[in-house]
């Protein structure tokens, strides 16, 4: 074993000072992910369907005994402008935000915050109803 | 809380609140009282994001100011029409791709999906 992989295997905190590079396969939809292309050394998502795994607790630090998959839920975006993904645990629903990658699927992504505008969520009557009573007429004026 | 008139007033924007609002129906923020390991925090949970549920339903995603944590509280039917257009629209209005070469950049990747669902189904 070499000394690298020693310190991945013993050292607790390895992932909070330093880059996962390994490959992975989604537990989603079975591609194989590779950490080239994602623009950033943390790859944390699958970038074909955006799943994530419930492994740490804070960033890295590998102390998660759920290993539940995380769904994404939304986007948002942050102080930077920068896109970022909210995940939620299957298993134990816990929240997590993550930057997006530069691989990500975009029409994924697209799909994700359309989402709120899809359903039933903002009615139109509402709408109509409140941009009606926004447009004030002054009658009582001269 | 206000012990003589019995009102609670939001942290955020001093909107009222009633007693049984879990968030301010204003501006959507609500008091971050116990974190995650039961840590008071007291920080304000400041809205981000909106969910859609598999039922249909909302939540609202908040993250708090003061420790960064994520919470979710449950839409209520009188929160702000605005506030909520806004959160929904905000990653619409700042992208992170070009909304004109969406699809170009797909097929680029080698990934399927395609805008064209809009006038009718593909």
């Amino acid at each position: 074993m070499s000394r690298e992989n020693k310190k991945k295997k013993f050292d607790k905190g390895y992932f909070q000072k330093h880059p996962c590079l390994d490959p992975f396969t989604c537990r989603v939809c079975g591609r194989s992910v590779v950490p080239e292309g994602a623009g950033t050394d943390h790859r944390n998502h699958c970038p074909y369907c955006l799943s994530s795994l419930h492994v740490d607790e804070t960033p890295g630090d590998r102390r998660s005994k759920c290993h539940g998959v995380m769904d994404p839920i939304a986007v948002w975006v942050r102080k930077n402008n920068e896109w970022a993904l909210i995940h939620r645990c299957r298993i134990c629903g816990k929240l997590s935000s993550n930057r997006i990658a530069a691989d990500d699927h975009p029409m994924k992504l697209m799909a994700l915050a359309l989402r709120p505008f899809a359903g039933e969520g903002f009615s139109r009557e509402g709408l109509a109803r409140m941009s009606r009573h926004m447009d004030v007429r002054d009658e009582g004026r001269p | 809380m206000d012990l003589e008139t019995g009102t609670r007033r939001c942290f955020s924007c001093g909107f009222e609140m009633a007693e049984e609002d879990a968030h301010c129906p204003n501006c959507l923020c609500s008091l971050h009282e116990e974190t995650q390991e039961e840590w008071e925090c007291g920080g304000i949970l400041q809205p981000i994001s909106l969910w859609v549920k598999d039922d249909g339903s909302w939540e609202i995603l908040q993250k708090c100011s003061l420790c960064g944590e994520l919470a979710a509280t449950p839409r209520a039917p009188r929160d702000n029409p605005l506030k909520l257009l806004q959160l929904a629209a905000r990653p619409l209005a700042d992208p992170p791709f070009p909304l004109e070469r969406i699809g170009e950049m797909t097929r680029l990747m080698g990934g399927s999906g395609s805008t064209e669902g809009y006038y009718d189904e593909p």
